[in-house]
């Protein structure tokens, strides 16, 4: 039934690439039990018990995203892509057929870091036996065939064609290009309608074999089963695969140092604005902080400084967020927004005007509302099997403390208008950044 | 690659034992208040939260011409305060419960919502009664609330070739029903509107006498009752009247249209005027609605349906195909198909391989294999949507708005197993007629994407 609903969300903010992740309990709320291990073959194990629903998530996340893709842009994410479509034994509609007959969901995703493949099943025994069966075949037995390859090459280009014309696709293609210059994180996770003619089905194959490897995996398990059973299913999934070697890490990117301004002249009645740098990776001491500070300024929605500034007070647009984005390395830092043509400009100001205030200063009062929110919001943030499965995923293969979901909180707790002020000034340099604007901005 | 792509159920027999009995699945409590405002409670334990939703009985399919869209702005307006509250406070003091909070605006209702530690509930009562009846709506918040409409308008909409093709295609569709507008209005119509319309539509729709309340989370339903009656109970009812009628005329042959539009790929949208549980007439016709939902999964339900095994994977006409129905509407609706044809394929051929689809559904009949999947699929679904609060509250209150019982998702799966191969054949055969399309198609309109930037770099601060 309610399939594609046609609703509009009063803020839909767009989408942050990154979910900033959350936090925390509380002495007094209830925590999130996370067991954490390693099998037999050296892949890390996250899980947490949830036995009220009869069902089971499940995801594996590999250091294989498309920071590994070297010269051959977008053959992390097309390997991903292409991961369980037909095994030795199953053609490509028998794998298909096998889960869908079930009500078990198969998923997979990329990004610059990681390539991950998930399940969701119901938990009863003959179910369940199926499904894992099943998936532990994607993982280690997929074949990659010519015909499939040939397919998902064409319809990868369509892809890719589409996106061409997408002036927000542009506007953040442009970004991390020019944040990034040479780094692996610089070009699309997708590949390029150029790059992807240079993936072959044996660079593919030769990805997934050194990637795709028990040491290089973190599995993350929430739902019905107790944990004697989920070591077995954790031991399962690898039993086929080699130990192989963990991915070594990346180096960090190099600030620019200067800013820049890109103009790129589009079609389009609205101009694609962003403002960007450099920002930090995942599990960076000063963390807490610019998570603070970036919910005051324009993380939170509606009660952010950005969002009064720049569409309360004068109608200038739907949507106008910041965030920063942590990964292995660097993530960016931005603030984004889209605007009439017209006022492009107009916005930018008061988009620079409302940032220096900020690094000024802001009201204790502001502070204290956002660390109320962040710390009374925490049981949401864990209130389904799925969010939870995110986060235990993110502490796992992010390498954070176990007790990170306790930890957090305690950190927006203690952090003082001072040190989000002096993180934000030692790392936010206004005159740095990079400026883009896609559109016909006057 | 394997992405299920629709949210609501698909399913199995052969492997389906009950599974309520695992589970003990709560059921809804249903109440009324004497201001007929009625009250649905789920109880959820699984953690110490609460999802708070008020949902109106009024959107886009209850304006007329000229007036679009006023559903929508209105749902913005709601946010700029009442005699006790500044504008954007109802939202700050929310954010400090740790709460989150929105609202949506659809064809057939508007609904605020709060998810909320368990301990906040009053509170969230008090402040949404409170905006039931005192909003204060000024001139001049609702031109600067005006702008920010007409971008996210332009956001939605204007520059996207795929927002706009679905626009024209679903005025192209409907004629004469409401259906014919976008949920967010025209923008000419957009710029006309004053804060005089946006009181009177308030005046009339926002009462609790139209409106449900839905809770789900760590409650019990008794407790919810009482805070109901404390916080609603108090505000009057209005006088409601139905919308006018506009019944969609009916459709004497083929409609169709092209845009050209800033795109690269073409891509096509057709669809057939078809039934809902809500404008069925009869048993039989409930009946097609079903057999419907179970033609609309066998088509493109997950992976194994036929449009993406047929069509993407052996033909490789298209690059991807989608069906999509909804029998839960309102109104006369859409059984609708989308495609974007393989690189080098005419739009026309993507057309000609759904027909060929949907010719195959009117003369052969499903398999039984078809039909077990479809169950299977459907009664997998029904239990992960219990993992979210918020969904489970969103279908409760989609349902209760456009009159249909709180208990249908419950009962779904039981309704599709009624379904036989030749039902399906039925309304393949009645509905999906060549007589009866809409198509509409979108081409690249041939411009370039001028990509010339310029780079203007600074070594200081260029403010």
């Amino acid at each position: 039934m309610k399939n594609r609903i046609y609703h509009i969300p009063k803020r839909g903010m767009k989408a942050c690439l990154v979910v900033a992740s959350m936090l925390l309990s509380f002495s007094a709320m209830a925590t999130v039990d996370i067991q954490s291990w390693q099998t037999t073959s050296g892949a890390k194990v996250m899980y947490v018990q949830a036995n009220q629903l009869p069902m089971l998530d499940i995801e594996v996340a590999f250091d294989a995203g498309s920071a590994r893709d070297a010269d051959s842009w977008g053959v992390a994410a097309m390997t991903s892509g292409l991961l369980g479509t037909a095994t030795s034994k199953l053609n490509e509609d028998q794998v298909s057929e096998t889960f869908n007959s079930i009500g078990a969901q198969i998923g997979s995703s990329v990004t610059r870091d990681s390539a991950s493949i998930s399940i969701r099943t119901l938990t009863r025994p003959e179910i369940m036996q199926t499904a894992l069966n099943t998936f532990e075949t994607l993982i280690s037995d997929t074949q990659f065939t010519k015909p499939i390859f040939d397919r998902e090459m064409q319809r990868l280009k369509i892809g890719l064609k589409q996106k061409s014309v997408e002036p927000q696709v542009i506007s953040n293609e442009t970004l991390w290009k020019t944040l990034y210059g040479n780094h692996p994180y610089a070009h699309p996770t997708s590949g390029t309608l150029e790059s992807v003619e240079s993936i072959t089905l044996d660079s593919l194959k030769a990805f997934y074999k050194k990637y795709y490897v028990a040491s290089n995996a973190v599995i993350s398990i929430v739902g019905n089963v107790n944990k004697a059973q989920a070591k077995e299913i954790a031991e399962k999934l690898m039993q086929n695969l080699p130990k192989g070697q963990k991915a070594p890490g990346l180096v960090a990117p190099k600030a620019i140092n200067k800013h820049k301004s890109i103009t790129i002249d589009f079609d389009s009645t609205q101009t694609y604005y962003s403002l960007a740098q450099l920002g930090i990776e995942r599990g960076h001491p000063d963390y807490a902080a610019l998570f603070v500070g970036n919910h005051i300024l324009g993380g939170s929605g509606f009660g952010s400084l950005l969002m009064e500034e720049v569409r309360e007070k004068r109608g200038l647009v739907y949507s106008v967020y910041s965030y920063f984005a942590p990964q292995k390395v660097a993530g960016p830092f931005l603030i984004g927004l889209s605007t009439k043509n017209a006022s492009a400009l107009e916005a930018d100001k008061v988009v620079r005007e409302t940032l220096d205030g900020f690094l000024k200063d802001f009201t204790d009062e502001k502070l204290q509302a956002i660390k109320d929110n962040l710390i009374g919001g925490f049981p949401l943030r864990i209130d389904s099997n799925a969010k939870i499965l995110g986060y235990i995923s993110m502490i796992g293969f992010y390498g954070l403390p176990l007790d990170y979901l306790e930890w957090f909180p305690k950190q927006i707790e203690q952090v003082t208008k001072e040190d989000v002020l002096e993180a934000w000034n030692m790392h936010i340099k206004p005159d740095e950044m990079l400026k883009i604007m896609v559109g016909k901005p006057e | 690659m394997l992405f299920l792509k629709k949210t609501f159920p698909h399913f199995a027999t052969g492997l389906m034992l009950s599974l309520v009995s695992f589970t003990s699945i709560a059921s809804v409590t249903e109440f009324t208040l004497d201001n007929q405002m009625k009250v649905l409670v789920k109880q959820d334990n699984r953690a110490p939260v609460v999802v708070h939703q008020v949902w109106y009985r009024v959107g886009s399919h209850f304006e007329h011409s000229g007036k679009t869209g006023i559903s929508h702005i209105l749902e913005h307006m709601m946010f700029k305060g009442t005699k006790d509250l500044k504008p954007g406070e109802f939202s700050k003091i929310v954010s400090k419960m740790g709460g989150s909070e929105n609202a949506f605006t659809s064809t057939d209702f508007t609904a605020y919502y709060q998810v909320v530690g368990k301990q906040h509930l009053s509170e969230v009562m008090r402040l949404e009664s409170d905006r039931m009846r005192n909003i204060i709506l000024t001139d001049e918040e609702f031109i600067k609330e005006r702008d920010v409409v007409t971008e996210e308008r332009r956001w939605r909409t204007e520059d996207k070739p795929s927002g706009k093709l679905y626009e024209q295609f679903k005025a192209t569709a409907f004629m004469s029903s409401p259906a014919h507008h976008p949920v967010i209005g025209w923008m000419s119509d957009i710029r006309s509107w004053t804060a005089e319309d946006a009181r009177n539509w308030y005046q009339q729709w926002y009462a609790p006498n139209n409106a449900t309340l839905v809770v789900v989370g760590d409650v019990d339903p008794q407790d919810v009752y009482a805070l109901a009656k404390k916080h609603y109970g108090k505000n009057k009812p209005e006088e409601i009247t139905a919308p006018r009628p506009q019944v969609e005329i009916a459709q004497e042959g083929e409609r169709r249209i092209t845009l050209k539009g800033a795109t690269k790929t073409p891509s096509i949208l057709m669809g057939f005027h078809a039934p809902t549980l809500v404008t069925a007439k009869d048993e039989t016709e409930k009946q097609e609605v079903f057999a419907l939902e179970v033609l609309s999964s066998i088509l493109d339900g997950d992976d194994s349906a036929r449009l993406t095994k047929n069509l993407v994977r052996k033909e490789q006409v298209v690059a991807s195909a989608g069906a999509g129905y909804d029998g839960t509407d309102r109104l006369t609706t859409l059984f609708m198909f989308s495609a974007t044809p393989s690189e080098g394929v005419p739009p026309e051929k993507a057309e000609a391989a759904i027909w060929q689809e949907i010719n195959k559904l009117k003369t052969e009949l499903v398999s039984q294999q078809e039909l077990e999947r479809v169950l299977a699929q459907s009664e997998a679904q029904y239990i992960y949507h219990q993992d979210s609060t918020q969904s489970q509250a969103n279908v409760l209150g989609s349902l209760v708005s456009v009159g249909l019982p709180a208990d249908t998702l419950d009962t779904w799966v039981d309704e599709l197993r009624k379904v036989t191969p030749e039902q399906v054949r039925a309304v393949a055969k009645k509905y999906l007629h060549e007589d009866k399309v809409t198509v509409a198609t979108l081409i690249p309109n041939g411009k370039q994407v001028k990509k010339s930037a310029n780079h203007v770099s600074h070594a200081g601060g260029a403010h």
